[in-house]
């Protein structure tokens, strides 16, 4: 019922926000990206400066003050500064009724396994933008990615000439250990909207990533392996004559891709493609179709 | 087992870890023992092969000389200290290593990439020099070192917690070395290592002869002509090296410097240079057994598990089960209380007056907002978001204070508090393993309950457990050092996975009173003053344990029986504040003995006194944790647990020097 009420409230409100900045506190940073998308300045950002080093994109205009941290958002501060509405990531969920006494709450849908990834952003952006009034402009940005992923794809196609390697992103955590973005992970999402491959299959997890021995790369052989810079080890890793063993580093299917935010809203999709695809064609268009050379 | 000759239990153990090493290379490469064969017989330059060269062969020589290295250090720091619960864990070398890389790497990053392991190395000789201090000459050989360690072990572990929570997108890194992995990709640690452990050699044929006079005790040795403090000092500065320098090769491993020396004693280890020895040898076939055991897991999760994680997951179990079997029942002292004030007058009681109605002003009154410092009564939205907060601080903060004090008394331990216990580590692994189950989604929602069963699975784990040594503090303490320790490492592997459900975590962890609700605070207050009240009446029982239990006894007290009550009564003020708040430390510690210093030394006095100490620290330390910062919040818990802490650490130290 009270969810109703809120939906009722919101849509009414709706009309009003469409011309006056509306005043949103967002607490999650998916939240944030679509924002700033709609065209909405958030009044308040939980972990502002972190997003402005992590995400990066879209940019987050530097007046924005940090609403705490996204565990434990100082209330008092978003009691101080009175938004009308606030998006919440799920993990708040439980001091909802709090929020609540300071403004309406928006819950978004989170990472998990039990939904896709890409479909459950999407469908949070589409909400954010009928609460705020702007679904036209939604539409409009998730048509303009489209058309910005297919021109990538394009490109690809014609550097690797109609036959795609498969990929597989994987991001650096210690000289012995990696994280592979495997299926539902953003990486994984934007790949497929590239017309990729997965070049390992991997079990499903809520964050789409699993950590793994680095040996276990070496099982990877066939397709081109990304990674996510930066690495403050690189220089020892890459250096050594177990990596330079693996069968992707051996036979040059191997490139690393700019600093990308991987537990994005929609559009990091946008950013994620474009940086493997820039990663993708600087790579020789052979590389990763070529059938492995028989080791024993 | 223990009828057998030395010789031949060196050659049987040697005998085990030939195929044990077989076992461990073919998980490690995933070659079958034909392939292997196969293998080493191939002249072709394959990826497999290499595999094999540079990750498998490594990995197991890494495990065989971690592993004598940790056993030799156990049972080195065993023999000096006359000691069965000492081990680089027990006396905070580990923390102390953690805390000197986090601090390293967030300070001086490219320092601490290529050099980490000098950070790792001062942390760990720092605070172990810290836990020596603490114990004293005369708190070696017992419980009070052991103790000391566990007091470092929380405050440095605190410390951590709050940096990487502060930074968690900065620290990523360190966590697999946190949970202690012996994966390789080269020789490169290998030779950097067994240079370091050349040091084994000399002590193994040097040491034995002053452990052996050790053996007959201090003045005995010291009459036979053994320089007593020189030897002690070497040797012991040669065991901390052989750890620290494992440590910072493959990253946080206890428990096998632990065991090592108690099963080598166990197989019939008598003198000092067969336990040395034995140790080594032990240690690494134990080390091997459990990182083969981390391989198999990996490879049917086909995700990487520590070896550190399946060390503390065997080695956990294994100290409670010898703990079992060879523990003293009875620590013969009385308790002593600092010193300090002889009697709490009314000059006190004004101070204490004032003191609290300034905190009250500053927790309700004074914060930071969008335009900086404000000193002014809140609007009602504000209060109703504050004053639930304060009231849990303050509350959590006098059951915490009652909860140490009862346990001091009942220990007749100055050193003993609620985390000694395992209460609120058994609490933090229950609420672990449910964030694992419901995902961090519901962690706020399911943490309170799961909380609470935790506690109460401790608590009936040491009544089980305790009931044959009618509670010896002994038992206790390693309880709680066991469970600690379990804790650590099923932390640290959490915080491997890299998910944010794992900083979730990291946050309840690090004990908070942001997620109070009013009901939750009224109900929290009302349990400690029941509680506490319940204390009061027992009062005469408090005093008399506290002296001795045969005095107790020869009153007509029924000892046991009472002690049990009192446990449970402390055990349930532990879940009740632990199951809202998540721990902190060193507050139960802290206020019983402020409150003697300040002359309250009989027990009811003590115990009024200690709460409200209890509650006006939380009550600071919440205020603290709200504005220092800001907008960003420390949690109450980690500023609690350091102000307390680092003043406690500085009280010991100040009272050893003096």
């Amino acid at each position: 019922m009270r969810q109703w009420l809120l939906g009722a409230l919101l849509l009414w409100l709706a009309p009003v926000w469409a011309d006056t900045a509306p005043r949103v506190a967002a607490l999650s940073w998916e939240a944030t990206e679509h924002l700033l998308m709609l065209e909405v300045t958030p009044l308040t950002v939980a972990d502002a400066g972190d997003y402005r080093t992590w995400v990066v994109r879209p940019t987050l205009p530097a007046g924005v003050p940090s609403a705490g941290s996204r565990l434990e958002p100082n209330l008092e501060l978003l009691a101080e500064l009175q938004p009308e509405l606030i998006v919440i990531p799920p993990l708040l969920e439980d001091i909802r009724p709090l929020l609540e006494r300071i403004a309406p709450v928006q819950v978004y849908q989170g990472f998990s396994q039990q939904h896709d990834n890409l479909q459950a952003q999407r469908e949070a952006f589409l909400d954010l933008a009928r609460a705020l009034g702007r679904v036209a402009l939604a539409e409009q940005r998730l048509q303009a990615m489209e058309a910005e992923l297919a021109r990538w794809r394009e490109r690809l196609q014609a550097h690797y000439g109609g036959h795609l390697p498969a990929v597989t992103v994987i991001r650096l955590s210690s000289p012995t250990a990696a994280f592979i973005n495997g299926p539902n992970s953003m990486p994984q999402h934007a790949l497929d909207l590239l017309g990729l491959q997965p070049a390992m299959e991997l079990a499903p997890s809520p964050w789409g990533i699993t950590q793994v021995p680095i040996t276990a790369l070496g099982r990877i052989d066939r397709g081109v392996v990304l990674h996510i810079e930066p690495f403050a080890q690189e220089a020892q890793l890459f250096a050594s004559p177990l990596w330079q063993a693996m069968p992707f580093v051996r036979e040059q299917r191997f490139a690393g891709m700019p600093s990308t935010w991987t537990y994005g809203g929609v559009f990091s999709l946008q950013y994620l493609a474009e940086a493997m695809a820039q990663a993708l064609l600087k790579l020789p268009s052979e590389s990763g179709k070529a059938p492995r050379q028989p080791l024993e | 087992m223990a009828a057998v000759s030395a010789p031949s239990r060196h050659v049987l153990t040697l005998l085990a870890l030939l195929p044990l090493a077989l076992l461990h290379l073919w998980l490690a490469a995933d070659l079958d023992p034909f392939e292997l064969w196969a293998m080493l017989g191939a002249a072709e330059q394959s990826f497999e092969r290499l595999q094999l060269q540079l990750s498998a062969l490594p990995r197991l020589s890494m495990a065989l000389l971690v592993g004598a290295a940790l056993g030799l250090s156990g049972s080195l720091l065993q023999q000096i200290t006359q000691n069965r619960l000492v081990s680089p864990m027990t006396i905070g070398a580990s923390s102390g290593a953690w805390l000197g890389l986090v601090l390293a790497t967030l300070l001086v990053p490219a320092f601490a990439a290529s050099h980490g392991q000098w950070a790792a190395l001062g942390g760990a000789l720092l605070a172990v020099g810290l836990v020596l201090l603490i114990a004293g000459r005369s708190g070696i050989g017992g419980l009070p070192l052991v103790l000391g360690g566990m007091a470092m072990n929380l405050l440095l572990g605190a410390l951590a917690a709050g940096l990487v929570l502060i930074n968690n997108q900065y620290t990523q890194g360190l966590f697999v070395w946190g949970a202690g992995d012996l994966a390789q990709i080269d020789w490169h640690w290998v030779q950097w290592l067994w240079p370091k452990l050349l040091l084994a050699v000399p002590l193994l044929i040097l040491a034995p002869r002053p452990l052996s006079l050790l053996q007959l005790g201090g003045d005995a040795a010291q009459a036979r002509g053994l320089a007593l403090w020189p030897v002690m000092l070497v040797l012991f500065l040669a065991a901390l090296w052989l750890c620290a320098v494992s440590i910072t090769a493959v990253g946080l491993i206890g428990f096998i410097g632990l065991l090592t020396p108690n099963l080598a004693k166990m197989l019939g280890a008598r003198t000092a240079r067969d336990e040395l020895s034995y140790s080594a040898l032990l240690g690494a076939l134990l080390l091997l057994a459990t990182d083969a055991l981390a391989l198999l897991a990996n490879q049917l999760s086909g995700q990487l598990v520590p070896s550190g994680a399946a060390a503390a997951l065997i080695g956990a179990p294994v100290l409670l089960w010898l703990a079992r079997r060879h523990l003293a029942a009875e620590d013969p002292h009385g308790l002593r209380l600092p010193a300090g004030a002889e009697r709490f007058g009314w000059r006190g009681a004004l101070w204490l007056g004032l003191l609290a109605g300034l905190a009250l002003v500053l927790a309700l009154g004074l914060a930071r907002g969008v335009e900086g410092w404000r000193l002014q009564w809140p609007s009602a939205l504000v209060w109703s978001l504050r004053w639930p907060r304060v009231l849990t601080a303050a509350s959590a903060g006098a059951g915490l204070a009652i909860a140490g004090l009862l346990l001091q008394r009942l220990l007749r331990n100055p050193l003993a508090s609620p985390d000694i216990l395992g209460l609120s580590a058994g609490a933090t692994l229950a609420v672990m393993l449910a964030l694992t189950w419901f995902g961090g989604a519901l962690l706020g929602a399911v943490a309170p309950l799961a909380a609470f069963i935790g506690c109460l699975s401790v608590l009936a784990l040491l009544m089980l457990l305790g009931r044959r040594h009618q509670y010896s503090p002994a038992l206790m303490a390693l309880l709680g050092i066991s469970l600690g320790a379990l804790l650590n490492a099923a932390l640290q592997f959490v915080l491997a996975k890299g998910s944010s459900d794992s900083f979730a975590l990291l946050g309840w962890l690090a004990g908070s009173t942001y997620r109070a609700t009013p009901a939750q605070a009224l109900w929290l207050t009302l349990g400690v003053l029941l509680f506490g009240a319940l204390a009061l009446l027992f009062q005469r029982a408090l005093t008399l344990i506290g002296i001795g239990d045969g005095v107790a006894a020869s009153r007509g007290l029924d000892v046991p029986r009472l002690r049990l009550a009192l446990l449970v009564l402390v055990a349930l003020l532990c879940a009740l504040v632990t199951s809202l708040l998540g721990p902190v430390a060193f507050l139960g510690l802290l206020a019983p003995h402020i409150a003697v210093m300040l002359g309250a030394r009989r027990v009811a006095p003590q115990l009024l006194l200690a709460a409200a100490l209890g509650a006006l620290l939380m009550l600071l330390a919440d205020w603290a944790g709200r504005t220092l910062i800001f907008p960003l919040q420390i949690p109450v818990g980690i500023v609690a647990s350091v102000l307390c802490g680092g003043y406690f650490v500085f009280l010991l130290i100040r009272g050893r020097l003096a």
